[in-house]
């Protein structure tokens, strides 16, 4: 299944179906995606991932998500009810020229990754002053 | 819904827990164990109230407790609610959008929000004043300690 999604020009494009190397099973987390006036932000749903063991890349234009999760389950128990699965979160999005790729800042609270992705200078949107003589 | 211990087995090439179609699965099969169980009793409805949604869960049962734990990422503890009356586990909430303030220019969105409630009913009476609840990273992880069941006493049946 695709696990590159698409923010919408002009923040990203859809990366080509990249391979991916990474090995086992796998959750593609829920994302919100909004617009401001100076930053896109992502917001990723990665609940039970521990803030230290979040892996956030910036690499070819490609923006990598990758949060570790701990077993869901133990194998001590007798399970009722079994409805997660086993695997950590993974997504990419390819990051389009308009995001200023240097300053993308994260931060991580109660299971939601928020990822600031400030826009590129030349995209903001300017107010431009009339002149009245 | 029927809580029968689960068969660890894993199916390859099922799709992921998050896939539409899972999830629609899920929900079918709640409602009809949930009508086989009890026809005719107040029925958790999965489809009942447009925007409401119920978490996904995991119970495991040891000796003295089952335990439950739900994925419910982003949610203030204040807006969560677990209460416990006999066998019954209720699980409610609500989910608010953290970003009102900010315009709300969607250019994409996957994660619902609003209120949820989800019903389970445990294999065995707990006591409710002996309840461990905690919420981190995102994940709800409850403790609930079985009653002790009082000793099975064996009556003596006198022949006159």
């Amino acid at each position: 299944m695709a696990n590159e999604t698409t923010l919408t020009k002009p923040a990203a494009e859809e990366a080509a179906a990249a391979e991916h190397t990474r090995s086992g099973r796998f959750y593609r987390p829920h994302v919100d995606i909004l617009e401001q006036p100076d930053e896109l932000l992502v917001m990723a749903d990665v609940p039970g991932a521990r803030g230290d063991r979040i892996d956030v890349k910036f690499e070819d234009g490609s923006l990598s998500i990758h949060a570790e999760v701990d077993p869901r389950q133990s194998d001590d128990r007798e399970y009722l009810l079994r409805e997660y699965g086993v695997g950590d979160f993974y997504r990419t999005f390819r990051v389009s020229e308009a995001v200023d790729a240097g300053k993308i800042s994260a931060e991580y609270a109660d299971g939601v990754l928020t990822l600031h992705l400030p826009k590129a200078e030349a995209v903001r949107p300017r107010k431009i002053a009339v002149k009245t003589e | 819904m029927s809580l029968i211990p689960w068969r660890t087995k894993q199916r390859e090439g099922e799709p992921t827990e998050s896939s539409p179609l899972v999830t629609l699965r899920h929900e079918v099969d709640r409602l009809f164990d949930a009508f086989v169980r009890e026809p005719f009793s107040a029925v958790d409805w999965p489809f009942a109230g447009l925007g409401k949604w119920s978490p996904t869960l995991d119970i495991a049962e040891t000796d003295a407790e089952v335990s439950v734990r739900a994925e419910l990422p982003g949610i203030d503890p204040k807006d969560l609610n677990v209460s416990v009356s006999g066998n019954q586990l209720v699980i409610s909430g609500e989910k608010k959008e953290s970003t009102e303030d900010c315009g709300k220019d969607f250019y994409h969105s996957e994660s619902r929000y609003g209120t949820f409630r989800r019903c389970v009913t445990l294999p065995a009476e707990i006591d409710a004043e002996n309840v461990d609840a905690q919420y981190t990273n995102g994940v709800l992880t409850l403790h609930l300690k079985k009653t002790q069941p009082a000793p099975t006493k064996r009556i003596e049946v006198k022949v006159k």
